[in-house]
């Protein structure tokens, strides 16, 4: 076990001790984050990492493997391009949290500021409260679920992937449509927020992809002809 | 990219403990990140015997002292009395009584050579300068300042010039103690800018931000509430902007709707501290507790 006080600390020896005791396979505890940026990021082993308080921009972004405790809020970004593994941050996120992620889960104990999963490429992102404007914005995989209310515009321009609403819709992004999720889907969503002690069992609404824009997969007009 | 702040102590309790100006210093210091081209502040809610603070700078290194001494003329020659001054090099700080309107004093600081009026205000007066925050503490004696509120701004220059004149905050002319801080970019700021000047009034700068607190004044002057007016903001300005506005009695924040620009909030029953960050809530909260993160098109005030 490693303890590290971040306030007495750079950010950037901060992570290369982290990076250090992964590779050992030690269990890491962060004091006093302070919201600084970009704490615990690139880290790609499987390890398991407390970080208690606050996170600011891009703070555990970058990640391949490890287990990740945030116990405050987190700055813009938070979990960008995660590989696999997962975070739990237990209160709010700011702007973009989990932007381009393509594996793993990301669990949220508060709300999500706007455009939460942006260009998502796979894995999940649950959010026991709201998220903002433009939610799953160009997202192309993955599942995510928020318990409470969604902004404007969710589900703008996505290619494929899910995202399931507990409360209120604001408003249906381009392209976007909502469907009915089948009692097997709700069974499996209650059971997956269950497991991370979520209790509550919303009616979800589905939001997918409507796909009068969804061209690519498409053959070009030349390509036809020359089948 | 820019950092902004605001700041505002609720009791007097907490406005005996802490100074406005060493606490915004702090905040905007841990934003250092996010420009250091300049950095400025309003201090609002001061306690001062007379009727007015006028903040004043010249560009004219060489001749400062002259042209300082012909803005305090122009005071004197309106009607207003000149009680106390306090210069810095290019910069002047003085508190007058004066029985006039503000827009005949404005006009004629305005008109005086080699003289850009910085702030005019019943209670509030701007700080700024080139360099970090820090920097400004350590020419400025910022931490001298207390007050009951205050905002600030550290700038990474987009649409205009890195110099004095173009570093926020930046005052509604010639209405008093309204003053903003901006972080973003205003697309339609000339055909904006057009129609206020068609309607009488008259800016001091070529940054996009200004026009923020003039349209604000405006609107303001017209009847509106500070919360009405920043409602009416969301519209009338079209671009990316989280801005913060300091007014006679508190502060207000405005996001635009695509929340492009980040703004965090913590309050708890002293104070009230908002920033582009946490990293610089941080600087005054050092316990753990709840923010608030306010959406695309929300516009939030407080009142001292």
């Amino acid at each position: 076990m490693v303890s590290l006080d971040a306030s007495k600390m750079t950010v950037t020896e901060v992570n290369q001790a982290i990076k250090t005791a992964a590779k050992k396979g030690e269990e890491i505890t962060v004091l006093n984050p302070q919201a600084q940026h970009n704490i615990a990021v690139c880290v790609l082993e499987k390890c398991k990492i407390d970080i208690k308080g606050s996170v600011g921009y891009y703070s555990a972004s970058l990640l391949d493997g490890p287990d990740v405790v945030i116990e405050g809020n987190a700055g813009w970004a938070m979990g960008e391009n995660l590989m696999s593994g997962k975070i739990t941050l237990k209160k709010d996120a700011g702007a973009s949290v989990g932007a381009s992620m393509r594996g793993g889960e990301i669990v949220i104990g508060g709300n999500a500021g706007a455009r939460a999963g942006i260009a998502m490429k796979g894995g999940t992102m649950i959010v026991r409260g709201n998220t903002g404007f433009l939610t799953g914005f160009m997202m192309q995989k993955g599942n995510i679920i928020v318990c409470g209310d969604v902004g404007e515009a969710v589900g703008d321009s996505m290619y494929e992937g899910v995202i399931y609403v507990g409360g209120k819709i604001g408003s249906l992004g381009a392209d976007a449509k909502v469907e009915v999720p089948s009692e097997g889907e709700l069974i499996s969503i209650w059971n997956e927020l269950e497991r991370n002690g979520i209790t509550e069992k919303p009616r979800f609404k589905k939001v997918v992809s409507e796909k009068k824009f969804y061209h690519l997969d498409k053959l070009e007009r030349m390509e036809k002809t020359v089948l | 990219m820019c950092g902004i702040s605001g700041l505002l102590y609720k009791n007097d309790r907490k406005r005996g403990q802490s100074s406005i100006g060493a606490d915004l210093t702090k905040m905007l210091d841990s934003m250092a990140h996010r420009g250091k081209d300049s950095s400025g502040f309003t201090i609002g809610g001061e306690d001062i015997p007379d009727d007015y603070i006028i903040r004043v700078w010249t560009e004219d290194e060489e001749h400062a002292k002259d042209v300082l001494a012909r803005a305090e003329e122009s005071v004197a020659k309106v009607g207003g009395v000149v009680n106390t001054k306090h210069a810095v090099g290019q910069f002047l700080r003085m508190t007058v009584n004066y029985e006039g309107e503000v827009p005949d004093l404005a006009a004629a600081l305005l008109k005086t050579k080699g003289v850009e009026v910085h702030s005019i205000g019943e209670s509030s007066e701007v700080i700024k300068d080139v360099g970090t925050a820090t920097d400004m503490d350590h020419k400025h004696h910022l931490s001298k300042y207390r007050g009951t509120h205050g905002i600030g701004h550290v700038r990474m220059a987009t649409e205009s010039k890195v110099d004095i004149t173009h570093a926020h905050p930046f005052w509604a002319y010639p209405f008093p103690d309204i003053t903003v801080v901006h972080n973003g970019q205003l697309t339609n700021y000339h055909k904006l800018k057009r129609h206020l000047e068609d309607n009488g009034h008259h800016f001091q700068t070529h940054n996009d931000s200004e026009i923020i607190s003039v349209f604000l004044a405006d609107t303001l002057s017209k009847g509106a509430t500070l919360e009405e007016a920043l409602k009416e903001s969301l519209t009338a300005l079209d671009g990316t902007f989280t801005y913060l506005v300091s007014t006679r009695d508190g502060i207000g924040c405005a996001k635009d709707k695509w929340a492009a620009k980040p703004l965090v909030i913590m309050e708890t029953e002293d104070t009230v501290a908002i920033a582009s960050e946490e990293v610089a809530l941080r600087r005054v909260f050092s316990e753990e507790i709840n923010r608030v993160e306010p959406q695309e098109n929300e516009v939030m005030v407080w009142s001292v």
